[in-house]
């Protein structure tokens, strides 16, 4: 009934320094994938990861459209299975340690400098910090986070346990937790912004099945209330401007997300949103850098797209490496 | 049945390999209302097994006042992690799924007695003169928690003053209610103070100040 998932450490497991041939910023998909490429190709590789190595994917409680997985797998053992395929070639990796910035020295070495103050250099650099979850930008949604406002059901939902819930934003992302929110807890309201939902067939038809879903629709929700912990949202109908409360215990926050760039936009071009623009081969404007998966401009957020991207930058790198070793 | 499968078995072996200090882990069961306590004291003997420098050792909080008192412990279960010192780790209920790392990272700290923290945090924690209790309330299956529960070891290992919980919070719902705890990682200064979410160093120490002053 338990499992136990190892996961890297900082202190006691030291990188072994010296200058890499591809630091990787992020041990999500994209990341992960870049390092099974690399390493695999005799590079020196390090992934630095802020949180446990995995990103987005490990949150998903059930992956179902990831080719190889017929009945489907858990994000989190998926993700466990692109790591030790990048240890097994010899990735070093890093985890709980956050890049503060990145200094572009020369050609072949770029400096990575991180939050707990270790400074690393390799001849490239891959950002694959993937996005985080928009907020809504609501009265009550800072007062409450973590009092019945959350934006990962599969951290916080055993605290919901036979309880009411909220699910903001009925897309993919909404559907897909609520549908295990809905396992445990009393009752499940999904509001949508939208007068419809852009959620995969399947994920609707599933949803729709439960008998403690209630789906609203074109409602846009206004504000978050609560004493000590989340009481209610107030939900506004877009079309009669008529103010619902719907009481609660949990609000979990569904609205789409925001890219992880801050820490290189000075380094590379990003869209209106923030998401870093590279080209065809990865690479950024900045020699040697690189941008894949998530927090790439115009990429669909899915795990196929970020092997995809992952398995580019690493071929390119290779051939950049080799280009400055001649 | 073994709870740790072969491979977590010879990572975990690998890990610990060149382990400096001895650690005890001090296991405290009790016989009420206790789900996990049989798989507690399993999954400590099996990571004991792991290393020469580990060693575990079974209490039952009730029968055996005197240790708990000397490590300060009233609630069970709990894994204290004892090195060269008692550093102030703790582990309260199972640490299952992402937490084994966080137990894991408790031993090595206990053993090398060196916080992976940096230097002005390092200082402060130094400085402390009051006593300072990090609770920081996890659930297994997050994966953003072991950051919260590391650190807090960390800031432990740098300062007697500073004991760190980590506690699992379906385990010790009655505690986690009382803080209103309703996502996690969630860290509790002193009963106090509560900082949402894995925050950076510099965010906890301002909180310690806060409770402090």
């Amino acid at each position: 009934m338990f499992d136990f998932t190892l996961t890297e450490e900082s202190s006691a497991t030291a990188p072994s320094g010296g200058l890499y041939d591809v630091i990787i910023i992020g041990g999500g998909p994209a990341g992960m994938t870049t390092a099974i490429y690399a390493s695999r190709d005799g590079m020196k590789v390090l992934v630095l990861e802020r949180e446990s190595t995995g990103g987005l994917a490990a949150t998903t409680e059930r992956i179902e459209n990831y080719p190889g997985f017929p009945d489907g797998v858990s994000g989190m053992e998926l993700m466990e299975r692109f790591r030790k395929q990048a240890e097994r070639f010899g990735s070093e990796i890093v985890e709980f340690d956050e890049v503060a910035s990145v200094e572009p020295v020369e050609k072949g070495l770029i400096k990575v400098h991180t939050a707990e103050g270790h400074v690393y250099e390799g001849k490239t650099v891959v950002v694959s910090t993937g996005s985080r979850p928009k907020k809504l930008g609501i009265p009550g949604e800072d007062e409450f986070y973590g009092r019945g406002v959350s934006y990962c059901a599969t951290c916080d939902g055993p605290f919901f346990k036979n309880k009411n819930v909220v699910i903001v934003g009925a897309g993919n992302s909404g559907l897909q937790e609520g549908l295990q929110v809905l396992e445990y807890a009393k009752s499940v309201t999904f509001i949508e912004f939208l007068p419809y939902t852009r959620a995969e067939q399947i994920l609707q038809d599933r949803v729709k099945a439960s008998p403690k879903t209630t789906l609203l629709f074109n409602h846009r929700v206004a504000a978050i209330q609560g004493q000590q912990t989340v009481t209610g949202v107030v939900a506004v109908d877009r079309e009669s401007g008529e103010e619902k409360l719907i009481p609660t215990d949990g609000v979990f926050i569904y609205v789409g997300y925001s890219p992880i760039s801050q820490f290189v936009t000075d380094l590379v071009e990003t869209n209106r949103w923030g998401y870093i623009v590279s080209d065809a081969r990865m690479r950024t404007k900045t020699l040697g850098l690189y941008a894949v998966g998530d927090v790439r401009a115009d990429n669909p957020a899915q795990l196929t797209v970020s092997v995809g991207n992952g398995t580019i930058a690493a071929l390119d790198i290779r051939d950049f490496i080799r280009e400055l070793n001649s | 049945m073994a709870l740790l499968n072969n491979e977590i078995v010879q990572q975990v072996q690998q890990r610990l390999a060149d382990l400096p200090d001895p650690v005890k882990l001090m296991v405290f069961t009790s016989p009420d209302h206790c789900d996990y306590c049989k798989e507690i004291v399993q999954l400590a003997e099996e990571v004991a097994a792991t290393s020469d420098k580990l060693t575990a050792e079974v209490y039952d909080i009730r029968q055996a006042p005197e240790q708990a008192q000397a490590l300060n412990i009233t609630m069970a279960p709990v894994i204290a992690m004892v090195g060269a010192k008692d550093y102030g780790l703790r582990y309260y209920g199972i640490p299952s799924g992402h937490e084994f790392s966080t137990l894991l990272a408790g031993i090595e700290r206990a053993s090398y007695g060196k916080p992976d923290l940096d230097e002005q945090t390092k200082t402060y924690l130094a400085s402390l003169s009051q006593p300072v209790t990090l609770q920081v309330f996890v659930t297994p299956t997050c994966p953003y928690c072991p950051r919260g529960a590391i650190l807090a070891y960390d800031m432990a290992v740098a300062s007697d003053k500073v004991v760190a919980e980590v506690v699992e919070s379906m385990e010790f719902q009655d505690l986690a209610m009382q803080f209103n705890v309703m996502g996690v990682p969630l860290t509790v200064i002193n009963g106090k103070e509560r900082i949402e979410g894995a925050a950076p160093p510099p965010m906890v120490v301002d909180a310690i100040k806060k409770v402090l002053a």
